[in-house]
């Protein structure tokens, strides 16, 4: 009875702020003491999604910088973990990479702006992603120093005893056996890049409209149904790769 | 191979470490007066200004107190959880549920918090329909008040379920089981296996992470932006306000601001590292 009453109660708490955002996100006139919006409306997802290019173009933007960031980053980072995780001073290089990991990324991209300035970087979506792989590589690599072990540097040695080529060592061994530590960074260094705002905002000088910056201007415009409707949009690839990783990373790699 | 183990480790370098560097040696040059725009040679009197602005201090202050009081409380909760409620978090909905916050950015969660605990949010409004207040001046100010009640609230709400989820994995990845079962064969009472064995190997081994989520609590800059209030702000906030204002003045001040704190974050993580190994 306590365990159901404890159950009942969590997920009241976890599906609390889903339930508010969707209710307003299709909301309109709510004034108080109302609990619920006078009214619901599809008008908000029409107008934002359809009709207003802005949030849809934001979207995809968005999409296309954090799968980019990830996908660059977890390839990157599975190679140089690896050269760090073997290396002689192997702690040296974890302390660098966790320096821009603990960094504040506003205040990062306080200091790193006169060069993106200089340079003419900023304001650019191409400025935005370099920024943005300044604390995402670092977070890849830490991800994956726990994967390097010596039984996997015992398995290369083996392929490489038996004949194997670099090549085959890769695609035939250490790739297959890194598929989970591939898509845990990769949804990572998703989330971390889907999330950002100070670092975009500084770095994009607000010329890169993120879907993260959208729920802020409709939050400093009062607009209150747009930016639950730009929030519940921000929710949904997480979402979304919670429930790939649950569903098949997890059961398959556990 | 060693031309790629080069390029790699280059690459990193200067990604990660080169521009950070260069970050932190601009803000230091632009601190001590050596460039910008309004600065005229070298001078130490931007440190001087820095050090002795009582804003500074109160708001690193600030950023503890609001760090400490979250994370008091969310690794209290989060504990009470695993201890009292360990296996809803193996197997079930729940399981799968306590995963669901982690979903929302610090955005969506703040400006989740303002609708709910804001003197006309959900909270003020479920009260009046229940008859628990009957005019809106009456309900506490929770949001962009001095206490920082609202950035609390919101870093608990994110906070709690991660170590909710840190605290089961390492309860079974440290065989707490076998533990737990040992100490009560050995007539150790209920409160003891809690206090003695459960709750001391939780946070030792996840110390390391705790300091970070701390640290990273310190930093937080979305949620004290919309929670905050004028008076009383977070580190990241103060700083990032001193660099836009309208006073140019102010800069230099800033920029030695983010060099203090950078230093005072690389030390704790040399410590931190070194204390874990």
């Amino acid at each position: 009875m306590r365990k159901y009453f404890f159950n009942i109660i969590l997920s009241i708490l976890i599906l609390l702020p889903f339930l508010v955002l969707t209710v307003l996100s299709f909301g309109r006139n709510w004034t108080h003491p109302s609990v619920l919006p006078a009214t619901f409306t599809f008008d908000n997802w029409r107008t934002l999604l359809l009709t207003q290019s802005d949030l849809s173009q934001s979207v995809a933007l968005s999409l296309f910088i954090s799968i980019s960031i990830s996908a660059l980053v977890t390839l990157l980072s599975f190679f140089t973990s690896k050269f760090i995780s073997f290396s002689r001073w192997r702690r040296r290089w974890l302390l660098i990479a966790y320096f821009p990991y603990v960094f504040p990324p506003v205040i990062l991209a306080a200091c790193v702006q006169y060069y993106f300035l200089r340079l003419g970087w900023a304001g650019s979506t191409g400025g935005v992603m370099l920024a943005q792989l300044f604390i995402t590589y670092p977070f890849g690599i830490i991800i994956f120093t726990s994967f390097w072990n010596e039984r996997l540097h015992n398995m290369e040695q083996l392929v490489a005893t038996l004949g194997g080529n670099t090549w085959q060592t890769y695609t035939r061994v250490l790739l297959p056996m890194a598929k989970g530590a591939l898509l845990v960074c990769f949804f990572q260094t998703f989330l971390i890049s889907w999330f950002e705002y100070g670092l975009t905002r500084l770095i994009g000088v607000g010329k890169v409209q993120t879907l993260t910056l959208k729920v802020f201007q409709y939050v400093n415009e009062a607009n209150i149904f747009y930016a639950a409707l730009a929030s519940i949009l921000l929710a949904m690839p997480p979402i979304l790769l919670l429930w790939i990783n649950k569903k098949f990373v997890f059961v398959k790699f556990n | 191979m060693n031309i790629i183990r080069l390029f790699n480790l280059t690459l990193f370098l200067l990604t990660a470490a080169v521009p950070l560097a260069l970050a932190l040696g601009y803000a230091l040059l632009y601190s001590l007066g050596a460039t910008g725009v309004l600065n005229e040679g070298i001078t130490l009197v931007n440190w001087y200004k820095t050090l002795i602005n009582n804003n500074l201090w109160q708001s690193i202050g600030y950023s503890i107190y609001i760090a400490f009081i979250t994370m008091i409380i969310a690794i209290g909760l989060a504990l009470w959880a695993v201890v009292r409620h360990g296996n809803v978090f193996r197997s079930g909905y729940t399981a799968f549920l306590i995963y669901l916050p982690l979903t929302l950015p610090a955005t969506v969660m703040g400006f989740y918090s303002f609708q709910l605990l804001a003197k006309s949010g959900l909270l003020s409004r479920l009260a009046f329909q229940v008859g628990l207040l009957h005019d809106l001046a009456y309900f506490p100010i929770l949001i962009n008040d001095l206490w920082g009640v609202g950035i609390i609230f919101t870093h608990i709400c994110m906070a709690t379920p991660f170590f909710i989820i840190l605290f089961t994995n390492l309860y079974h990845n440290e065989n707490l089981k076998d533990f737990i079962a040992l100490a009560q064969t050995l007539g150790a009472k209920a409160s003891q296996v809690t206090w003695q064995i459960i709750i001391p190997v939780l946070l030792q081994k996840s110390f390391a992470t705790l300091v970070l989520y701390f640290v990273f609590i310190m930093s937080s800059y979305e949620i004290p932006l919309l929670l905050g209030s004028q008076s009383r702000q977070m580190i990241s906030v103060f700083t990032i306000e001193k660099l836009q204002r309208f006073n140019l003045q102010d800069i230099p001040q800033a920029y030695a601001i983010s060099v203090l704190y950078g230093l005072l974050l690389i030390i704790l993580i040399i410590n931190l590292l070194g204390r874990s190994k």
